[in-house]
């Protein structure tokens, strides 16, 4: 065997090597990309974790950031809760609410007005 | 004929070293310098577009045996176009486990940030450094090639 190739695959990965870390996942699992300093590794998880989304592919499953403004999401463009100083509305972060929407602090969402 | 590139890594905290890569041909032949970040293969693919990283840096990708990654996401030239969009000012390849990649990158393409080829003990010493650092700075020249030899001509 390649001596950079590892003997033992960590946790969920298929294949992997010492430099890289996991280079594919086991069945149903989610790769996802670790940064620690300078190095960046595979990782093979069974869920995405908090400010990530999964996105399931013919060929990997992957783990990727939700969007800057965006704290925890479904996808990409479907954000369930939003950084400090945003207001969620539709899935979207927003800095104000518009109109005919009032911010509510305590939820950090834009609400209808209640008469 | 294979253009040389000398490549100082200077790590936070420890001894500078100087190796030796060559230019590969797909993109400009131009000295660059940066933060040094490694990239997994898998990272320089369309389907992600999660790392928010600032621009201005360096990037390492070790690539492994083709058998361990049969259908490539993106071509190596594609890779290394795309690192340079998020912000690389030069792409290393560590191609010691895969020296294919000299072919596929021979091609010109006029990518302006440098591709550097990297394999064996120079590459070693380079992830080494990776691996047991935190940040290094990283800086790449043109080799000169040796200047004309003087000889003693006599007529």
């Amino acid at each position: 065997v390649h001596p950079n190739v590892s003997q033992g695959c960590q946790g969920g990965c298929a294949t992997c090597s010492d430099y890289n870390g996991c280079l594919s996942c086991k069945p149903r699992l989610f790769f996802v990309l670790e940064r620690t300093g300078m190095k960046q590794i595979g990782v093979c998880l069974s869920s995405c974790p908090s400010g990530y989304y999964g996105t399931r592919y013919p060929d990997i499953n992957k783990c990727a950031k939700c969007k800057a403004d965006c704290d925890t999401c479904f996808t990409r463009n479907f954000c369930t809760k939003c950084k400090s100083g945003f207001y969620l509305y539709s899935g979207k972060c927003l800095e104000k609410c518009p109109d005919g929407l009032e911010a509510n602090n305590h939820t950090m969402e834009c609400t209808s007005i209640v008469h | 004929a294979v253009q040389k590139a000398i490549i100082r890594v200077i790590p936070l905290k420890v001894e500078p070293i100087v190796l030796e890569g060559e230019f590969a041909n797909v993109a400009e032949v131009t000295p660059a310098e940066g933060k040094l970040l490694q990239s997994h293969p898998l990272s320089l693919c369309n389907t992600s577009e999660d790392e928010h990283t600032e621009s201005g840096f360096i990037t390492i990708v070790k690539l492994e045996q083709p058998d361990r990654d049969p259908n490539p996401c993106l071509s190596l030239a594609n890779k290394a176009k795309l690192a340079g969009e998020r912000g690389a000012r030069a792409i290393l390849f560590d191609i010691t486990d895969d020296e294919s990649a000299a072919d596929q990158l021979r091609k010109p393409r006029g990518l302006s940030q440098p591709v550097v080829l990297i394999r064996g003990h120079d590459a070693e010493l380079l992830m080494g450094v990776v691996n047991k650092n935190r940040e290094a700075h990283v800086k790449i020249e043109v080799k000169e090639p040796p200047a004309w030899p003087d000889y003693d001509v006599w007529i």
